[in-house]
């Protein structure tokens, strides 16, 4: 991956990483009042918010150490 | 079991900041030996206010995202048996449902402080015995110099291997290993077992997969991340069914434990492979002292003997201080041994463009 494509992916996902953190600063009590809810399917949601923000701020994280310049040795593996 | 009685956490800035470093910290030990983290996470977030089970659920929903990250990672580094970890994973979930049983007939016989101290004494001799293990094993290998070559398989492991019993018998194609389910399920079993005690059953998973099954300590500890992957999913489903999971807690412990899990994942390709024996060694070692601590604690609770309350909270404040050093201890080798690793390789790659351009 060439260094523009890098920096074009580390920004658009640390973007959608911070809109997600933001939303959840927010919007903190209304999340945790539905994310605690027992009833129908809410329980469900707790897993997918987890998953959401995993892909999300998993794709971020390593996008920022690859800028960086941390990758794992090519040599193994 | 329900949210209904239980007061959620005003999150702080002082809090949020120490989530993201515990989280981070975590994260790069979970990435690099396929567990840690939750034995520290767990006393800081209660240490913090957040009720116990809150505390335990939140962890397990952060868990699994984190060790999903982890898996795919060193998946792609080729380190990960998948088939190994699923099958160990479903023979762990038994573990699991069986330990939370007997933990709770232990705290229906001798109440809270009964429960604590079973935990405790099962930690202590568990730890000692397999990270004493691991350590010599360690040391060992480093005093024979066989640091740079390929692992040995253990003499137990070659025995394993050799029983054929048919009908039974199971590839791991990573791995690389041909064993019978009958010891793949007792190993997975006990793994959820001390899971379900004290929230890290890689702590016999890793080293059972090294000295029982055969497995190099890299697909070991990558394949542990499957395990805690399953096992973190079903507890986290069962939690969220009570209304027990802050979310705002997991996500906030994910954001820092998400930079860590990828950067131990990247870890291991550059250290030694008995780096991650000594790491496993030293933290399973301090977490021991830390638990050995509060047992004079517990015991003064049921009356067994008397321990003033002021040495008693002392005692309580220096386990969790030990907690957090095990971990600290355990990213700060893993990083500078990562460190060494990149510089090594950095240096032979000059030397190579150097040897290239004459």
């Amino acid at each position: 991956m060439d260094k523009r494509t890098l920096h074009a992916r580390l920004m658009v996902s640390g973007a959608i990483s911070a809109s997600l953190y933001l939303a959840l600063y927010l919007y903190e009590r209304e999340i945790l009042e539905t994310f605690t809810r027992t009833d129908g399917l809410y329980p469900a949601l707790t897993v997918i918010a987890a998953l959401v923000f995993s892909f999300a701020h998993g794709a971020f994280t390593g996008y920022f150490w690859e800028a960086l310049g941390v990758t794992a040795r090519q040599s193994k593996g | 079991m329900d949210s209904g009685a239980i007061s959620f956490l005003d999150l702080s800035v002082i809090n949020v900041v120490g989530l993201l470093v515990i989280g981070f910290v975590g994260g790069v030990v979970s990435g690099f030996i396929g567990s840690g983290g939750a034995f520290v996470l767990t006393p800081a977030m209660m240490t913090m206010g957040v009720p116990g089970i809150v505390a335990v659920a939140s962890n397990m929903c952060h868990k699994f995202p984190k060790a999903l990250v982890g898996a795919y990672k060193r998946h792609q580094y080729g380190q990960v048996d998948i088939k190994l970890g699923l099958t160990m994973a479903a023979s762990a979930a038994v573990g699991v449902w069986v330990g939370t049983g007997v933990q709770r007939s232990i705290g229906a016989a001798y109440g809270e402080a009964g429960s604590n101290l079973y935990v405790s004494i099962a930690f202590v001799i568990v730890l000692t015995i397999v990270g004493g293990f691991v350590l010599f094993d360690a040391l060992q290998i480093y005093r024979s110099a066989r640091i740079s070559v390929q692992e040995r398989t253990s003499r137990l492991a070659r025995w394993v291997q050799s029983v054929e019993i048919p009908g039974t018998m199971m590839h791991f194609k990573t791995a690389n290993v041909r064993v019978s389910a009958l010891f793949t399920l007792p190993l997975g079993f006990a793994t959820g077992m001390l899971a379900s005690m004290i929230a890290v059953g890689g702590f016999i998973g890793v080293p059972g997969m090294i000295y029982i099954l055969g497995a190099t300590s890299l697909v070991a500890s990558a394949t542990e991340l499957v395990i805690a992957f399953v096992m973190g999913l079903g507890g986290t489903v069962f939690f969220a069914m009570h209304g027990l999971v802050d979310i705002r807690l997991a996500l906030v412990l994910l954001a820092g434990s998400l930079f860590g899990v990828q950067l131990g994942a990247i870890g291991t390709t550059y250290v030694k492979p008995y780096v991650i024996k000594v790491v496993m060694a030293a933290i399973m070692l301090i977490v021991a002292v830390s638990r050995g601590l509060v047992i004079p604690v517990y015991l003064a609770q049921l009356g067994v003997i008397e321990v003033a309350a002021s040495t008693s909270a002392w005692l309580e404040v220096a386990s969790f201080w030990f907690l957090v050093l095990a971990l600290c201890v355990g990213g700060f080798i893993i990083i500078g041994a990562m460190l060494r690793g990149h510089r090594a390789v950095a240096l032979q790659a000059r030397q190579q463009q150097m040897l290239q351009a004459k």
